[in-house]
C-alpha cells in the first residue's frame, strides 16, 4: 500500500502535476507532517491512522494546509487523504478555509481492521485513487446504549461523563472543523472560567452546537480525550438527525451548502420533523 | 403543598413578538405571570448557548418567539432560528433534557391573543413536566460529582 502511494507521488511530482506532496514523514521513529518537493525523499513517506493531516496546528489555530496556502497561494499541493480527511478538506473548502482548486487529493481507502478500530461508517474517500473499498461499520454500541436510556438516565450519564472533563481543550484542538480564532470555550461569557470540572453541560455543549452540522465524524475529539468522554456518540446522533431534517451530510458534496448557513428556501427543512421528537 | 410555579424565559424579537406581547398587555389579555421576557433584535440572535444558559441558570422552560416565516425584519433571520432550534431540540433530548422545555413559535405584532395562548399552553406544559433537572446539577458544588461512579 505505502509502496503504491510513494510510486504515485513520484509520478505526480515528476509529471509536474503538483508542485509538492503533503503527507507524513518518518524521522527518528516519529511521524510528522512534511511537504515533499524532492522525489529522492519520498522513501520516508508513511501513512498512519494515528495522525491525520487535517490536524489543527496551535497556537495560530490554523489548519496546516490553510497556513501553507496563505503563505504560498500559487503552489499546487497534492495531499494523501483517507476518507475522513477528504471529508474534512471538502468541509473546510466550503467554509473558505482552504482552496481545493489548488489541491489534488490522493484518496486512499482504509483497511477493514482500521475501519473497525475507528468505528468508521465510511472508510473510503469519494475520490478513491489507491486501495480497495471496504464496508464501513454501521453499528455503534455507544449510540445504541444512549438511545435505550430514559431521559433522566441520559442526564445522569452525561453528568458523570462531563464531570470527568479536565478542560484540556484536546477535543477542540484535535477537531479539523474547529478553526475559529476566538473560541467561545475560552471566554468567560457562557462558562465561568477557573472551575474544574467546567460548567455542566455548557462547556462541552458549546462544541456540540457549533460543530453539529459540520462534523465529519472522524472521531479525533474522542481519541484526543484523555478521560474518555464519548463525544462522538452525540455527534453521530446529530449527524443522523441532520440527514433526516435536511438530507445533508457534511463533507460529501462540495456543491451542497451547509444547512445552517442557508435559508429555508435554499435548503428546506422537513417540517413534519421540525417541532417534535 | 404549594403548587410548582415554573420560571419561563421568553426571547421575543423586537419587530413582531415583542410588539405582540405589548399588544396583549394593551388589550388587557390575561396570561400567566411565570414568563419573563427578554427582547432581542431578531430571533436569529438567539444562540443555542442562550437556551442552555437559561436552563442551567434556573429557568424551567424557554420560549423563542419570532416573526412568521417571510415576515422577518432581516429577511432570513428566522429561517436560521427554525433550523437551529430543530437541531437544538434533538441535542437537548440526547443530553437528557426534555426537548419540550424549548419551544419555538411565530407571533406577529398583531397577535396579542396568540401570544397569551402560547404562554398559557407552555406554562401548563412545563407545570406538567416539573422542575428542570439541569438546575440542580449546575448549582451543586462541582467537586462532589467527581466521587460519584455511575
Amino acid at each position: 500500500m505505502i509502496g503504491n502511494i510513494r510510486d504515485l507521488a513520484r509520478k505526480w511530482l515528476e509529471d509536474k502535476e503538483v508542485d509538492a506532496i503533503f503527507a507524513l514523514r518518518e524521522q527518528n521513529g516519529y511521524l510528522a507532517p512534511y511537504l515533499f518537493t524532492n522525489v529522492d525523499k519520498l522513501g520516508s513517506m508513511e501513512i498512519s491512522t494515528q495522525y491525520r493531516l487535517s490536524y489543527t496546528c496551535r497556537p495560530s489555530k490554523e489548519n496546516i494546509l490553510s497556513l501553507m496556502q496563505r503563505k504560498e497561494p500559487s503552489t499546487r499541493i497534492g495531499i494523501v487523504a483517507r476518507g475522513c480527511e477528504e471529508r474534512a478538506l471538502i468541509e473546510l473548502a466550503k467554509r473558505s478555509q482552504i482552496d481545493l482548486g489548488k489541491t489534488k487529493i490522493m484518496g486512499i481507502a482504509c483497511t477493514q481492521e482500521e475501519a473497525i478500530e475507528c468505528k468508521c461508517e465510511r472508510p473510503y474517500p469519494d475520490n478513491l485513487v489507491l486501495g480497495q473499498k471496504v464496508e464501513g461499520v454501521s453499528q455503534d454500541e455507544n449510540v445504541d446504549a444512549l438511545l435505550n436510556k430514559s431521559i433522566t438516565e441520559r442526564l445522569a450519564f452525561w453528568r458523570y461523563q462531563f464531570s470527568k472533563c479536565i478542560k484540556c481543550y484536546g477535543c477542540r484542538n484535535a477537531c479539523p472543523m474547529c478553526f475559529c480564532k476566538d473560541c467561545k470555550m475560552e471566554q468567560g461569557v457562557f462558562t465561568e472560567t477557573g472551575w474544574l470540572p467546567p460548567e455542566i453541560p455548557m462547556f462541552l455543549f458549546i462544541r456540540f452546537s457549533h460543530i453539529s452540522e459540520r462534523c465529519i465524524w472522524c472521531g479525533e475529539c474522542e481519541k484526543a480525550c484523555p478521560v474518555d468522554i464519548p463525544l462522538l456518540t452525540l455527534f453521530k446522533l446529530l449527524r443522523r438527525d441532520i440527514k433526516d431534517l435536511f438530507d445533508y451530510e457534511a463533507g460529501m458534496d462540495m456543491t451542497q451548502e451547509a444547512p445552517l448557513l442557508t435559508t429555508l428556501d435554499e435548503m428546506p427543512m422537513k417540517e413534519e420533523l421540525a417541532s417534535g421528537i | 403543598m404549594v403548587e410548582f410555579e415554573p420560571k419561563i424565559l421568553a426571547f421575543c424579537c423586537n419587530w413582531c413578538s415583542y410588539r405582540g406581547a405589548d399588544l396583549a398587555g394593551i388589550s388587557r389579555i390575561k396570561y400567566p405571570p411565570n414568563v419573563r421576557i427578554i427582547r432581542v433584535m431578531c430571533s436569529g440572535r438567539v444562540e443555542p448557548e442562550f437556551v442552555v444558559k437559561a436552563l442551567s441558570s434556573g429557568a424551567d422552560g424557554v420560549l423563542v418567539l419570532g416573526c412568521h416565516i417571510g415576515d422577518c425584519h432581516y429577511i432570513y433571520g428566522n429561517h436560521r432560528t427554525a433550523k437551529r432550534m430543530a437541531i437544538l431540540q434533538r441535542l437537548l433530548g440526547y443530553l437528557g433534557i426534555e426537548p419540550s422545555r424549548l419551544r419555538l413559535e411565530w407571533v406577529s405584532a398583531a397577535e396579542g391573543s396568540r401570544f397569551s395562548k402560547i404562554v398559557t399552553e407552555f406554562t401548563s406544559e412545563i407545570k406538567r413536566l416539573g422542575p428542570n433537572p439541569l438546575k440542580n446539577i449546575t448549582l451543586q458544588n462541582p467537586t462532589i460529582l467527581r466521587d460519584e461512579k455511575r
